[in-house]
């Protein structure tokens, strides 16, 4: 462990060392949600119109977001936590871990507004059962204990920016065609965080290794692209697992090239995949966007643009009339 | 680019030499692609004219069913009970077959992706299982024209002209619904009022129930429900307030919905003096309880002007017991103007009170339209001072945009009527104005749409809710809008909210206001017959005509003269309105109501129109509905040219936004849905000084607050439009 911990400072929010911890708290604390906001049970009727085995894979690739929200929130931000160079960031990291659980929270509220227990339970059994899921797990865990704080930092960006994105394919392909809109809502919100967080520990990792030398940071990087390759390789596995029955893992692979680029530019890294291997399906490509700028009907949904407000009393001179 | 308007979708493919492309996508996809740059950094709204041709091939054609002529097809729909044949029976074959051939021959063609969509997907009729389709647009409008119309040919022509040519739209129930066998009411919007006893209580919520599964929305005023741990029979501490009859409602309308066709809809109304307000407000918090949490119940708060006044001093408000000023005064709460009675209430030691920082109220407001974008607000008096009827409003709907009088209805102990009171119902339709514009004959256009909804009122009567029955046959109050303002400007190279855009918005308002009052007097002649109450209205009296009689209303600019007389519309002179003040004096007025401005959702992207009179959200909107998913919208017109005229809603600003809906509002008796868009950099204070600018100018009511957050940068999505725009 990091011996910095062994001088206890106070976080003095007056004193802003790096002013990105500042931007990504307000920024944080002002998307703040909870999953109660969504009103979910609109997508009730949507929900009976999937046919069974797309409610399977729905019900998995949930319970799979499930399982990786709650290593992060557990396990994985806490890890990064002893690493933290000022103490706002480890403000911010607290607040990274709590928002973590709140995804996997949500995506309980999916289960149960839409699913049965049996079905949950079962998609659960699944979920512990499915090896490339359990692989997945093990590896980012095991980066996780390791001691090198780089090297945690990777694995963190790799999954907050990587290995989401497979299971975030499903809800916007659904929404995309007219199903299950408040649970892409939802999963927008999740979005939203997740892209702020990818880009956050990915920026303090670019902090911490441009002070390293130039050995050393050969080997990050090689060991960055290693973990990505080994990554990759299992999410491919997952993948086909998951959507080979509706045709859609062609599609969904062009997906994770897109975002394991997007990860490696978080981490001041090169893309790996070609344009070409990128091309997603602009449907899923639009709707991803984390702009909170959509117009969305107030009668079916709750949208997921609202923030909270910063508060700032009048003055006298506004009521002059 | 340019504008592909005459093109029929199968020669648009013709221009594209990228058919590979088009093959390889479906046409949410294409759709999507107008969202992202092009590798050379430009937009790609060609791809969206793509995506229509391919749904009509992969879909729509696909899924119509066809029938050889037209015989066969009425004949068809009618032994299946699709169409009402009582409609039908109204006209010969020959003129059904002209009518026919007369909508088709006007090419009419969707412009839009979004436009085509929406209309297959919630318009048209389908066959009973829902997969295949048993209209085209044409066929709708014709359907709609001879129900509305009701036998007479000329009329029934005249609708589908105005209709196919985009000048005029009915709103979406009546568009839904006319000529379906099986459908629900064509009136969109229905307000009720809830009396301070459990009769009334369930009532409301009965005929919520009742409305909410015949259509459109329907919006109920808490104001005079005794506030929480108020007495009931004299036994103090036993009410348990507005948020559990809240919770009623909301669970109400999520059961009933109309046939599956749009989610049931409700809002509620509270006065800013009610004891309740701050917990009123505070179920549309993000982290409130889940008991008294309000998700899609929509809230509204009828602000008064003593209440700004407080503000301004930085005083106390006092809330009052409703329960208490019933008991005093003899009327409900709701029907007494707190500015007037205010220092009394405060006076009276017989009336409990509470009180707040009225600034505390008008920040939590804000606060709370940041989280959730509510509630709505009415200025009261600002209402009420505009109001040509004898009564008092003290409510406003769904969308904000109707304000009418009402009375109470008594009940029985058995819970039948004891005096059956006017409740409120408003059947909407909306000009296009660009179109108008350009059909060159605003008086028309007025009169065959005040007609057409009339038609809709007379063909109403919702005798599950008698006080809705009654009032709108008393009445036949209806609401013509108006939309795709910000298109029309842009088109003709006109900054939204310049000074021209005002000088403009403020003649074709007054020009409309002169065509609806002639329109509805023409109708009072004919009819022989007034509005209920006309005889104590300021249209009676002729005071409401003063404002067009003491002054001239013309041009300011010379831009604005120049485009009324391009299209050849006159603009009405002092000397017509006096004529038109003495016809009306006269022979009276078939309707209490004409004008209120909604903002158009759906009816505007099949129109190709920019909604209401606000500027658009985004050149290239993305539109979430349940019904729909999200979809990409360009704005009407847009192209190199016009792109500068198409700065957003939130690059615009509040006070732009105010300043046109305040031109418009002086010519409007109902009202207008006035929504503001704030960066996310605004604070409460900003949304605060909006509201008291809008209050100023004479707004009488704000819908929603929408707030747009840009992604952090760095986490932006590579060449996505809507991020750059």
């Amino acid at each position: 462990m990091n011996t910095k911990l062994a001088i206890t400072r106070p976080v003095n929010w007056n004193k802003i060392e790096d002013p990105i911890d500042l931007d990504v708290w307000n920024r944080l604390t002002s998307n703040f949600w909870l999953p109660e906001k969504v009103p979910l049970s609109n997508d009730i009727q949507s929900w009976e119109t999937l046919k069974r085995n797309e409610k399977l894979l729905t019900m998995r690739v949930f319970t799979g977001l499930t399982l990786l929200d709650t290593i992060q929130g557990t396990v994985g931000a806490a890890a990064l936590l002893p690493d933290a160079i000022t103490p706002h960031e480890e403000a911010v990291i607290t607040n990274i871990a709590f928002m973590e659980s709140v995804h996997a929270k949500s995506y309980s509220s999916v289960f149960s507004t839409l699913c049965s227990t049996d079905d949950i339970e079962q998609a659960f059994r699944w979920s512990e059962e499915n090896p490339y899921l359990q692989k997945k797990a093990d590896i980012v865990l095991g980066y996780y204990r390791g001691d090198d704080p780089l090297k945690r930092k990777v694995a963190s960006t790799l999954l907050e920016s990587f290995l989401f994105y497979s299971g975030f394919y499903l809800p916007m392909y659904w929404s995309s065609r007219a199903k299950l809109t408040n649970t892409a809502d939802l999963i927008r919100l999740i979005i939203r965080d997740e892209a702020i967080h990818g880009y956050y520990i990915g920026y303090k990792f670019q902090q911490s290794f441009n002070l390293e030398s130039a050995e050393r940071k050969q080997e990050i990087k090689s060991y960055a692209y290693e973990l990505l390759l080994e990554l990759y390789e299992n999410e491919v596995k997952y993948t086909a697992d998951l959507y080979d029955e509706l045709g859609l893992t062609s599609d969904v692979k062009k997906f994770l090239h897109y975002n394991a680029n997007k990860a490696l530019m978080n981490l001041g890294f090169e893309a790996l995949f070609p344009k070409d291997d990128c091309d997603v399906n602009p449907a899923i490509l639009s709707a991803l966007s984390p702009n909170a700028d959509e117009n969305h009907d107030f009668f079916s949904g709750s949208g997921s643009s609202y923030v909270m407000g910063k508060h700032e009393s009048t003055t006298d001179d506004d009521w002059d009339f | 680019m340019e504008r592909t308007t005459e093109l029929a979708p199968n020669e648009v493919i013709s221009r594209f030499d990228n058919g590979e492309l088009e093959n390889a996508l479906s046409y949410h996809e294409l759709n999507a692609m107008i969202n992202l740059w092009n590798a050379e950094g430009k937009m790609q709204l060609e791809k969206d004219k793509m995506a229509v041709h391919k749904y009509f091939l992969d879909h729509v054609n696909l899924n119509t069913v066809f029938f050889h002529s037209l015989r066969e097809r009425l004949d068809y729909l009618v032994e299946h009970e699709y169409y009402e044949p009582e409609i039908l029976a109204k006209y010969s074959f020959e003129f059904l077959e002209k009518i026919n051939d007369f909508a088709y021959s006007k090419k009419f063609r969707f412009e839009t992706f979004l436009g085509a969509f929406k209309f297959y997907t919630s318009y048209t009729l389908k066959t009973f299982d829902g997969t295949r389709y048993l209209e085209r647009f044409e066929d709708r409008v014709v359907m709609v024209a001879i129900a509305l119309a009701d036998g007479d040919e000329t009329f029934a022509i005249h609708l589908v002209e105005e209709m196919i040519s985009g000048r005029f739209q009915p709103a979406t129930p009546t568009f839904l619904n006319c000529g379906k066998k099986q459908r629900g009411e064509l009136v969109s919007c229905f307000l009720l009022r809830i009396e301070d006893n459990m009769e009334s209580i369930s009532r409301s919520i009965n005929s919520s129930l009742q409305l909410s599964k015949r259509g459109g929305g329907v919006a109920l005023s808490l104001s005079n429900i005794r506030e929480s741990g108020a007495p009931i029979k004299k036994i103090e501490g036993q009410s348990s307030g507005i948020i559990p009859v809240m919770k009623l409602l909301e669970d109400s309308f999520s059961y009933a919905n109309q046939l599956g066709a749009r989610q049931g809809a409700g809002a509620v109304y509270l006065n800013a003096h009610h004891p309740d307000i701050l917990k009123f407000l505070d179920t549309k918090r993000e982290n409130a309880d889940e008991k008294i949490r309000i998700k899609s119940l929509s809230i509204g708060v009828v602000v008064p002007d003593i209440t700004l006044e407080l503000a301004r001093e930085n005083e106390d408000m006092y809330l009052f017991s409703p329960y208490d000023v019933e008991n005093v005064y003899g009327i409900p709460f709701g029907d007494i103007s707190v500015t007037e009675k205010y220092q009394e209430m405060v006076d009276d030691p017989r009336i409990k009170k509470t009180k707040i920082k009225a600034r505390v109220l008008f920040e939590r407001i804000a606060e709370l339209q940041f989280e959730s974008g509510y509630p709505y607000i009415m200025y009261e008096d600002t209402v009420n001072n505009a109001n040509p009827i004898k009564g008092r409003i003290n409510m406003s709907n769904l969308c904000s945009e109707i304000l009418q009088v009402n009375t109470p209805t008594t009940y029985n102990e058995d819970l039948s009527y004891n005096v059956i009171g006017k409740d409120i119902s408003c059947n909407l339709g909306s000009l296009n104005i660009a179109k108008a514009m350009d059909g060159g004959n605003l008086a028309d256009t007025v009169e065959t749409s005040i007609r057409a909804l009339t038609a809709v009122s007379e063909m109403s009567d919702i005798q599950s809710v008698r006080s809705i029955a009654d009032g709108n046959a008393r009445t036949h109050a209806i609401g013509l809008g108006q939309m795709n303002l910000h298109g029309y400007l842009a088109r003709e190279h006109i900054h939204y909210g310049s000074e021209v855009a005002l000088d403009f918005t403020n003649i074709y308002f007054y020009t409309v206001v002169y065509h609806a009052i002639r329109a509805s007097n023409l109708l009072a002649t004919e009819k022989k017959s007034s509005f209920d109450g006309f005889e104590d209205s300021k249209y009676a009296s002729g005071e409401f005509f003063n404002k067009y009689t003491d002054q001239v209303w013309a041009p300011k600019t010379e831009k604005t003269a120049d485009l009324f007389k391009k299209a050849g519309i006159a603009i009405p002179t002092q000397d017509d309105w006096k004529k038109l003040a003495k016809l009306v004096m006269k022979n009276g007025m078939y309707n209490q109501n004409l004008q209120a401005v909604p903002p158009t959702g759906s009816i505007s992207y099949i129109n190709n129109s920019t909604s209401s009179i606000h500027p658009v959200a985004s050149k290239i909107e993305i539109r979430k509905e349940g019904k729909l998913g999200r979809v990409y919208y360009p704005a009407p017109y847009l192209s190199d040219e016009t792109n500068e005229y198409y700065e957003d809603a939130y690059e615009i600003g509040p006070d732009k936004i105010i300043d046109t809906y305040a031109e418009a509002t002086q010519h409007v008796d109902q009202g207008l849905s006035l929504t503001l868009f704030f960066k996310d950099t605004a604070t409460t204070r900003d949304v605060n000084r909006a509201q008291i600018y809008a209050w100023r100018k004479g707004i009488k009511t704000i819908y929603y607050i929408r707030i747009r957050q840009l992604a952090l940068a760095g986490t932006e999505v590579d060449a996505c439009v809507s991020c750059m725009l």
